[in-house]
């Protein structure tokens, strides 16, 4: 295979761009493995001098991680798992189904997404208390699941599965709902990929709101630890690193094993 | 050949309740999840109150308040410059780095993988590992560029160089999704099309033009939403790394809403921020719903 | 019939899905029985704070059986967020913890539990007068004062030495005047090397109300003595604008030493790009562990008087607390001499009841420092702390901080300052 017009020129921009990116990644893992002291220094030192893993000793110790690590996995599991399907169905609707109001209602559902949780975050709280859902996981997982995102993706994508397969199924007398399970979803095994990765990922990271929602600190989800970690009075960045490293590195190995899934992901009758 | 209707109910009844039948189980989450505490915040952006007891009905005056409050506007121009430097550049560069990934590179898996690492790391600790990088006195970058000669920048003291910090976080962390999203699309454009287009004598710049734009249209307009409303409701970047400093350069409609609804505790006029703030996207999203002829586009 | 690979994988998830939820107990509401002496008590800590309050909260378990308290920790930043919303939706706990500037809040919109007929007289005439005044709302008691902390200034010796400065004070009534201060501080700007600073300022995260140490040091006031309105624009508020404006536009402090930087004052300190800092006695420890070089303790400066800023925190009860007597008794048991003095010495803070401030404690850390902060904290009076207890203490310090930062790096002046902190109290205390 030829390698193309330019080919110097664009290794060297790939490289360029991949250190550019994946420098203050390093640096995370330089400062996780760091003692304190030494982020204090005014030299300029790219890696530690002592290879310390006391960071890591640090957080074990003060907080309950395989616990609150649990509890991401449950509650993400869960969030992903409704999000997908309701989206899935409602994608569907959307790219396919003529209805009355469809613009309109596809709008108004989409705005959902414009309001920052700051603003609602008051309310929300007074209607998982008066739902009696206070406490649980439910109080994280009802809401987190009610996304709009999932439908949006999921339109753009099933909008690619060429009318015509529909249509032959319709001739042939299947209702939507046959169409959909036995035609449309088939083809979106792709978007469930990518779907489930990114919900999985907004799900893991989300702190804000899982902290209100749950009552007891055994409940908690795992990125919650690093707002302990920003203490009153100045943060201990080697706990602080240490502890992102860890919460991030599951993401980052679902990631990286499913990035192929990604690319051939859209292609064909993806998102054009 | 037509199919036989052998319901009673026009055809227009029967797919509009099959359509709303498919919507039904996110009508429900949303309606409930969002919509009503979005009504009861609205409600509350229309009385003056601490949070403790009802509160004073006072109308619309929390919104006329907006309206005389320099602050206001200040953090509204900080947002949507932060909104349009953000969204087109990380656009862009998404754009281009898909292209380049699309092209025959050695160990181009690597290079992919580690493009989209980013966008992996939550909000508050690329704030963080920011906040590292870009101290002014001891942090990474300031010693870089001590060490090669081009000096100091005020990160932290100046508002061009506190804005330009949060930029420059925030396309770090967002990049990788504008690449992946183009780079799928962008495997979806047969070779055929760059083929005959070369064949018959146009150039690179007009092949972008006319064939890899068009034809990532729908990515487009779904990029250009999705980013727009991120940007919009940025705040744990400002909130970390510059809480809104130095003076008020960095302040954006959230930060604002958020010292205004839990330090001042002025909730009222709080949530009439928010709900300020939705309406602003809102009527962008109307708008790109109208204007884009390639959103839709299907082969 | 062949099971298409779909349906393989609903089986396999549903059955995962079985195994969380089987496993998880988070899914179902907990078991709510309240047993007849249980309090729920939300707070945050340092790792040395929380296992005071733990040992606390033993003693008085084994000191009454029956009684049982449950500590639900949150992060810092949060804790008023999340008492909030506990608050409005009436899921509050029995007992939380709160600053001093956050008291006047709630007690101001009826939140916090009287404690007037429920405190014996006693407890209330243990503490010193400013700390008493801190928990008072309308002339009634609201909760209690756990402890208090205030602002110091911590010295590099090496640096000290290094520009010829051979002594500090080592007593409150030769503490350094603001010229002498100033003096100090040109001397270590004309010897340190560049890229050094003479000194850092502790005014960073919600620490804008320290700027108020030198308002009070020049025997000023931010509210009359009504508590009713604005007094900042007076002489006193204009020397300590125009002094602290200095620390600038003379470059005694670095450039993001402001009061909206994301860089804390002992941040700057630890790694010796400012000479001195002023810090609460609570960073002791952390100093000890962090500090490559030696270090000491002197006075905050003095003007017209000596003044501090009232850190630190108070205990108090919800008003909707089913268990009046026994949190009653909670309270009192947590400020017990016993009690606050080891709480006190382990976590590096400074105790409010009389016997102790008098009797002097020894922090576990450096215990000789100890009276130089017990020293400092003398200087704040109760004239000061009932401004600060005021219900729109929040929303000041907002206002604080926001005409502090335009003064400092806006390059706003001094009568355009005051004149916005006086608009932006007045309208606090309107709400």
């Amino acid at each position: 295979m030829s390698r193309g017009r330019h080919y110097g020129l664009r290794v060297a921009v790939a490289i360029a761009s991949s250190l550019i990116l994946a420098f203050p990644l390093y640096w995370m893992i330089v400062v996780a493995f760091s003692p304190r002291q030494e982020l204090l220094t005014t030299e300029l030192r790219l890696w530690p001098q002592h290879f310390t893993l006391a960071n890591f000793d640090r957080i074990f110790a003060s907080f309950p991680i395989p616990t609150w690590f649990g509890n991401s996995v449950a509650i993400a599991v869960v969030v992903t798992g409704l999000t997908v399907s309701v989206n899935l169905l409602a994608g569907y609707a959307f790219a396919h189904l003529r209805f009355r109001g469809s613009s309109v209602v596809f709008l108004v559902l989409l705005s959902t997404l414009m309001l920052p949780l700051q603003v609602i975050m008051v309310s929300e709280f007074q209607l998982i208390t008066a739902l009696g859902i206070y406490g649980t996981y439910w109080a994280v997982i009802l809401p987190t699941a009610a996304s709009a995102f999932g439908m949006f993706l999921a339109r753009q994508f099933i909008l690619g599965i060429p009318r015509e397969i529909i249509e032959a199924a319709r001739v042939d007398g299947a209702g939507s709902l046959r169409v959909f399970l036995q035609i449309v979803l088939p083809l979106c095994k792709p978007l469930i990929a990518v779907l489930t990765l990114l919900t999985l990922l907004s799900t893991w990271n989300d702190f804000a709101w899982p902290l209100i929602a749950l009552k007891q600190n055994e409940l908690f989800t795992l990125p919650i630890g690093l707002l302990y970690l920003q203490g009153q009075f100045g943060s201990d960045y080697g706990a602080t690193m240490a502890f992102a490293l860890l919460s991030v590195l599951p993401m980052v190995v679902l990631f990286v094993a499913f990035q192929r899934y990604f690319v051939q992901g859209f292609a064909r009758s993806g998102i054009r | 050949m037509t199919t036989l209707n052998t319901s009673r109910r026009p055809r227009w009844v029967r797919s509009t309740l099959t359509g709303y039948a498919f919507l039904a189980p996110s009508l429900v989450l949303l309606g409930l999840f969002v919509f009503l505490p979005l009504g009861w915040a609205f409600v509350i952006s229309l009385k003056q109150t601490n949070g403790f007891g009802d509160g004073a009905f006072v109308g619309l005056s929390n919104y006329g308040r907006l309206l005389t409050d320099p602050v206001f506007w200040r953090v509204t121009f900080n947002t949507v410059l932060f909104t349009s430097i953000v969204v087109p550049v990380s656009m862009a560069l998404g754009l281009g780095l898909a292209m380049l990934m699309n092209s025959v590179l050695p160990v181009r898996a690597l290079f992919r993988t580690i493009i989209v690492l980013p966008m992996v790391i939550s909000g508050v600790a690329t704030a963080l590992i920011g906040v590292l990088v870009y101290d002014q006195n001891n942090g990474i970058a300031n010693k870089l560029l001590r060490v090669i000669g081009l000096g100091s920048i005020p990160w932290q003291s100046s508002g061009p160089g506190a804005f330009a910090s949060v930029v420059l976080v925030t396309l770090w962390w967002r990049i990788g999704f504008n690449m992946i999203i183009y780079l799928a699309a962008l495997q979806g454009v047969s070779p055929e099309l760059y083929e005959s287009a070369r064949i018959e004598g146009s150039n690179a710049r007009q092949q972008l033009r006319y064939i890899t734009w068009p034809m990532v249209g729908p990515s487009t307009f779904f990029l250009l939403i999705m980013n727009v409303i991120h940007s919009f409701q940025v705040f744990d970047v400002i909130f970390v790394l510059t809480q809104g400093g130095p003076g008020n350069s960095t302040s954006v409609l959230v930060t604002y809403a958020y010292t205004n609804g839990f330090l001042i505790r002025d909730q009222g006029y709080a949530t009439a921020i928010g709900i300020f703030l939705l309406a602003i996207t809102l009527v962008f999203t109307a708008i790109q719903w109208r204007v884009s002829r390639t959103r839709d586009l299907v082969e | 019939m062949q099971m298409s690979r779909r349906q393989v994988l609903g089986a396999v998830g549903a059955f995962s899905l079985g195994a969380v939820l089987t496993s998880c107990a988070g899914f179902v509401r907990p078991a709510s029985t309240p047993a007849t002496g249980e309090l729920t008590f939300t707070t945050w800590g340092s790792d040395s704070e929380l296992v005071g309050f733990r040992k606390a909260i033993t003693g008085f378990e084994s000191a009454n059986p029956g009684a049982k308290i449950t500590l639900n920790v949150v992060p810092y930043q949060q804790i008023y967020p999340t008492v909030d919303a506990q608050l409005q939706s009436n899921t509050a706990p029995d007992i939380f913890r709160v600053d001093y500037r956050n008291f006047g809040r709630y007690a101001g919109s009826k939140q916090l539990l009287n404690l007037e007929p429920l405190l014996d007289a006693s407890v209330g005439a243990s503490f010193t007068d400013a700390l008493w005044r801190a928990v008072q709302f309308d002339g009634k008691p609201y909760g209690v004062p756990h402890h208090t902390d205030t602002t110091a200034i911590l010295y590099n010796k090496a640096a000290f030495a290094a520009a010829g400065i051979t002594s500090v004070p080592t007593t409150l009534e030769t503490a350094w005047t603001w010229d002498e201060f100033e003096k100090v501080a040109l001397t270590l700007q004309r010897k340190l090397p560049a890229g050094k600073y003479p000194f850092a300022y502790n005014w960073q995260g919600q620490g804008a109300a320290r700027w108020l140490n030198w308002l009070f040091q020049a025997d000023g006031r931010f509210l009359d003595k009504k508590l009713r309105s604005p007094a900042i624009d007076s002489e006193a508020g204009r020397a300590a604008i125009d002094f602290t404006k200095s620390f600038f536009t003379r470059k005694l402090v670095p450039a993001n030493n402001s009061v909206k930087s994301s860089t804390y004052a002992s941040d700057l300190f630890f790694s010796e790009t400012v000479a001195m800092t002023f810090a609460g006695a609570f960073l002791i420890p952390d100093a000890a562990k962090l500090a490559n070089f030696e270090w000491g303790a002197t006075f905050s400066p003095q003007d017209k008087r000596g003044g501090g800023d009232l850190g630190g925190n108070a205990l108090v009860a919800t008003a909707g607390t089913t268990k009046k007597t026994l949190a009653a008794k909670f309270l009192t048991h947590m400020v017990g001499q016993k009690t606050m003095r080891d709480f006190c010495a382990t976590s590096s803070l400074l105790p409010t009841r009389k016997d102790l401030v008098d009797k002097g404690i020894e922090f576990t850390v450096r215990p000789e420092l100890s009276k130089v902060f017990v020293g400092q904290a003398s200087t704040v009076r109760a004239a000061d702390t009932a401004q600060v207890a005021s219900p729109a203490m929040g929303a000041i310090t907002t206002v604080l901080s926001d005409q502090l930062e335009q003064a400092f790096i806006g390059g706003q002046s001094t009568k355009d300052t005051l004149a916005g902190m006086t608009a932006g109290i007045k309208q606090a205390l309107s709400r």
